[in-house]
């Protein structure tokens, strides 16, 4: 199914090091237009060092990273923010001090195109660039549930909230592609159902693909159209959910049996 | 225009017509919070948006009688679509936007509903996972696409599609519409209202257009409302209560409605509004009290000192002036300052600073929490009635007498039975039940509704409500004991949520369970440091025993002798509507929940100092778990 869709981002023979460990190697993999895809593997596998490749915060030492066709292997986080590659992060980057409100609408400043003057002054231009970026927020709020909370301070929020704000955060980009580092970790079973109806939702809507590494493998092989998946830094299967399921690779990675010897009911996510 | 002028319209629907006539789009006629931004539906747009949805029902196939149920929240949507529906002669069911799919097949199917009104993802859900139990059903419509969008059934349909399709229809037949709401006559039955069966199955009493009318009028006949009054709709259109003012008298008066955003920032919405005009149920006031206590203990010891102060001025004026008297030169000066410095900023931001009249009904109400809400200033009334007679009483301005449910509405008769029940004679009482002519026959006898309260009425003319019929029990020593008198003057503790008081007929005490209210007992726990983890674990901490004990034993002062509790348990888990330990009212089913937590009253008339329980646990999403925790049994 997945060769007749557009290709989205092409992440050819990645490879990062830090001093003598290799981080990643030679990974590759496509992703294509509105799928979802799921980045597994064990603890130390790689999967937040390989988003931070595509997001721009680590620069591997060779291969490339392709966005809609342009090579971006080069640009910094920001510039590659505005080409609409936008993330959340295993650790919520909020500004804590600030009401949901004011940190989604930080997240806009990107589309803000008003000067100093007239945004002091709150001038024609101002406001209408204001009132336009407010009713977007106010969408993601509207998607996200947030409103109960869109004028509380992010601070005060309890955890499960502030993730969604953080998601919400990573949606005011207008994002073309959107990156979830462990948007599930810490949750309840409610808290993480939920989140799974947000992301499906915002596929659905946005049509647009995201990229998601989670520990859960419920919610993971619920969720997403492909799996890749890393060991030591190393792309060992790549697939649909089902076929990584029963994948000898995948099983012996995460339960550290040898090739063969394995069971029908012994699934990767029984480790959890 | 004076009032008269107004008389001759005796269908909602005409009401509507009238109002578009008469503002058209002068005036707002409802407000909701959508987007973070309040936004503004004039007359005309209501006018014209049931106009588009009643010739598409029509147009989709609803005759007039059909039911048309409705499942959702407060929304401007739902009022809208009941219009459209009483505009094409539908009955419409409304159906409380919690209810599990299973309780939603009973309405929609034991109404025979054709139409399902649905506002988001969440109740489609529900009726698509019952429709092959249902297969009259014609129609699911929605109006939040939200989640929706792949969603393929056949029975689904946008209401956008329907307002394009209802815009083509009046373009070719311009007078369709009025036509439709021509034939409307004030006999044709207006909504079916679910009672909210603490016994046995809801059974659906039927109501026509100009009992509801009718109601308005009574009510109005007392507190006169003004056109553009602001009201906040916040009872489930499920209810009488939102049926009579939020629909009925909004048309008939021009109260302006306004919808909260979410259920859950209807505190924030409230001040935003600062409606004239509330109705909450007693559960909300209750937890109003609770509120506004657990924050001044949470403030500094001057504002303290300053709220106390001024409640004992507010008790004073609020004494004399529920009596209608002047609470004379001293009270009345202090109570001016009082209000200036302490209750007005308090209302204000609990939202009830403009409010001129609230409402409680639909469940006993301790009669602190009315003089409460008089004393810092807030005028509000108890009123009694039902879906069978809709309100037949209420108090009047400088006659308030927080115990009592008020003076009869004119236009109703009571009778107290020999046995104490009361019976009420209205022009504006239902038409019967639902498919059922002998429990239609049941209650009402010789034209007397059979309300199945026990109450009389006081020297002053004011109905007193005691209780259920059936929840009165005589006790071993032959004296008459009511546990909902009990139960309503603990709930007033802001540490007690829910309570549930029982007696035995072979025994001669009376005992309790307690459900504690988590957020306040866990705020008092943590600001004396007592570490807590669960429910369960907070519940049954030795501190928060003592506290619920001296709960008990300040309300036990002003109970009889015998109805005094001796024994209680604070329950191991919160009463829950979802395990159908309440209504969705939130009432107590008392014969459910005394059978379900039968080992626990058992243990309340044992010698145990403890007792095991093992129970099982309903999740939000139908999962079940059983866990068991030992929990004390204490002698107050």
């Amino acid at each position: 199914m997945s060769s007749l869709a557009e290709e989205n981002m092409r992440v050819q023979e990645l490879a990062l090091s830090f001093g003598s460990v290799q981080a990643l190697t030679e990974v590759s993999f496509n992703v294509y237009d509105s799928e979802i895809l799921a980045l597994i593997g064990p603890n130390g596998a790689g999967k937040t060092c390989l988003l931070n490749c595509i997001s721009g915060f680590y620069h591997p030492y060779r291969g490339s990273v392709t966005f809609k066709g342009r090579n971006i292997s080069k640009l910094s986080p920001s510039k590659r923010a505005q080409l609409g590659i936008s993330r959340t992060f295993q650790n919520i980057e909020l500004y804590t001090g600030l009401t949901t409100l004011d940190n989604l609408m930080a997240s806009r400043h990107i589309y803000i195109r008003y000067g100093p003057i007239s945004g002091s002054l709150f001038l024609g231009k101002a406001r209408r660039e204001e009132v336009r970026n407010r009713a977007k927020v106010e969408e993601i709020i509207d998607l996200l549930e947030l409103a109960e909370v869109r004028h509380r301070i992010v601070e005060s929020l309890p955890y499960g909230v502030r993730k969604r704000v953080d998601l919400g955060r990573a949606l005011a980009l207008d994002p073309k592609l959107l990156l979830l580092d462990e948007p599930m970790a810490g949750m309840n079973v409610e808290e993480k159902e939920d989140m799974a109806r947000f992301i499906l939702d915002i596929q659905e809507l946005k049509k647009i693909p995201i990229i998601i590494v989670e520990h859960d493998m419920g919610v993971v092989m619920d969720i997403s159209q492909r799996v890749v998946v890393l060991d030591f830094g190393i792309k060992i299967a790549e697939g649909e959910p089902d076929s990584i399921k029963r994948n000898d690779e995948v099983i012996r990675a995460y339960l550290g049996k040898p090739t063969g010897s394995q069971g029908e009911n012994d699934e990767p996510e029984r480790v959890q | 225009m004076s009032r008269n002028a107004y008389s001759e319209e005796d269908t909602l629907p005409k009401l509507l017509l009238r109002n578009h006539l008469k503002f058209d789009s002068d005036q707002v006629a409802v407000r909701e919070k959508h987007m973070g931004i309040w936004q503004s539906y004039t007359w005309k747009d209501y006018f014209e948006i049931v106009k588009y949805l009643c010739l598409a029902l029509v147009d989709l196939g609803l005759q007039r009688g059909d039911r048309v149920s409705i499942l959702a929240e407060n929304k401007p949507h739902a009022f809208w679509y009941e219009l459209a529906a009483h505009s094409a002669g539908g009955v419409v069911v409304g159906i409380f936007a919690d209810c599990t799919p299973p309780e939603v097949e009973y309405y929609v199917k034991h109404s025979h509903s054709r139409f399902v009104v649905c506002q988001d993802q969440e109740q489609v859900d529900k009726v698509l996972e019952i429709q092959e139990n249902i297969p009259d059903l014609k129609k699911v419509i929605y109006w939040d696409p939200k989640g929706l969008w792949s969603y393929n059934s056949p029975l689904l349909m946008n209401m956008e599609e329907m307002l394009v399709l209802g815009r083509r229809i009046d373009e070719e037949h311009p007078d369709l519409f009025q036509q439709h709401v021509a034939r409307g006559s004030g006999e044709d039955l207006a909504v079916f209202l679910y009672s909210s069966g603490t016994t046995g199955n809801p059974k659906a009493a039927m109501v026509t257009q100009e009992a509801l009318i009718g109601m308005a009028r009574a009510v109005n006949e007392v507190d006169r409302y003004e056109e553009n009054e602001e009201y906040l709709s916040f009872l489930p259109i499920a209810w009488i209560a939102e049926q009579l003012f939020g629909v009925a008298c909004s048309l008939y008066y021009g109260l302006r409605t306004n919808f909260p955003e979410e259920p859950e920032t209807v505190q924030e919405n409230i001040r935003e509004i600062g409606p004239q005009v509330v109705f909450f149920g007693p559960r909300l006031w209750e937890n109003l009290i609770r509120m506004i206590q657990v924050k001044i203990e949470d403030s500094g010891p001057l504002q303290r000192i300053c709220y106390r102060a001024a409640f004992n001025i507010g008790k004073k004026r609020a004494e004399a002036s529920m009596k209608g008297k002047s609470p004379g030169l001293a009270v009345g000066a202090l109570s001016f300052l009082a209000d200036k410095i302490v209750f007005g900023p308090l209302r204000d931001n609990i939202g009830l600073r403009m409010t001129r009249v609230g409402y409680s009904a639909g469940s006993a109400v301790s009669p602190d929490v009315i003089s409460y809400f008089h004393a810092i200033g807030v005028n509000l009334k108890q009123l009694y009635g039902g879906s069978e007679i809709g309100v037949v009483t209420l108090h009047r301005d400088g006659d308030i007498k927080p115990e009592s449910c008020g003076l009869p509405l004119p236009g109703v008769e009571f009778h107290i039975s020999d046995d104490g029940e009361i019976l009420v004679r209205t022009k504006h009482m239902f038409s019967g039940y639902y498919g059922s002519v002998e429990k239609t026959r049941e209650k009402i006898v010789d034209g007397w509704y059979r309300t199945g309260d026990f109450g009389h009425f006081d020297s002053g003319g004011h109905l007193i409500v005691m209780d259920r019929m059936e929840d009165l029990m005589e006790m071993a020593d032959g004296l008459k004991f009511s546990p909902q008198f009990c139960e309503v003057r603990l709930r007033f503790s802001p540490y007690v949520k829910d309570v549930l008081v029982v007696a035995r007929p072979d025994e001669s005490f009376v005992g309790a369970l307690v459900n504690i209210d988590l957020i306040n007992v866990g705020q008092w726990a943590e600001t004396r440091h007592i570490p807590y983890t669960t429910f369960v674990d907070l519940s049954q901490k030795q501190e928060v025993i003592e506290l619920v004990r001296r709960q008990i034993v300040k309300v036990n002062e002003v109970l009889p002798e015998h109805s005094r509790i001796r024994r209680f348990i604070n329950m191991h888990k919160e009463f829950d509507p979802d395990e159908a330990e309440m209504t969705r009212t939130r009432k107590l089913r008392r014969t459910f929940v005394e059978e379900r937590f039968k080992e626990l009253i058992d243990a309340l008339y044992g010698d145990d100092e403890t007792v095991e329980v093992s129970s099982e646990i309903t999740y939000r999403d139908g999962r079940k778990s059983r866990i068991t925790n030992r929990i004390r049994v204490v002698s107050v």
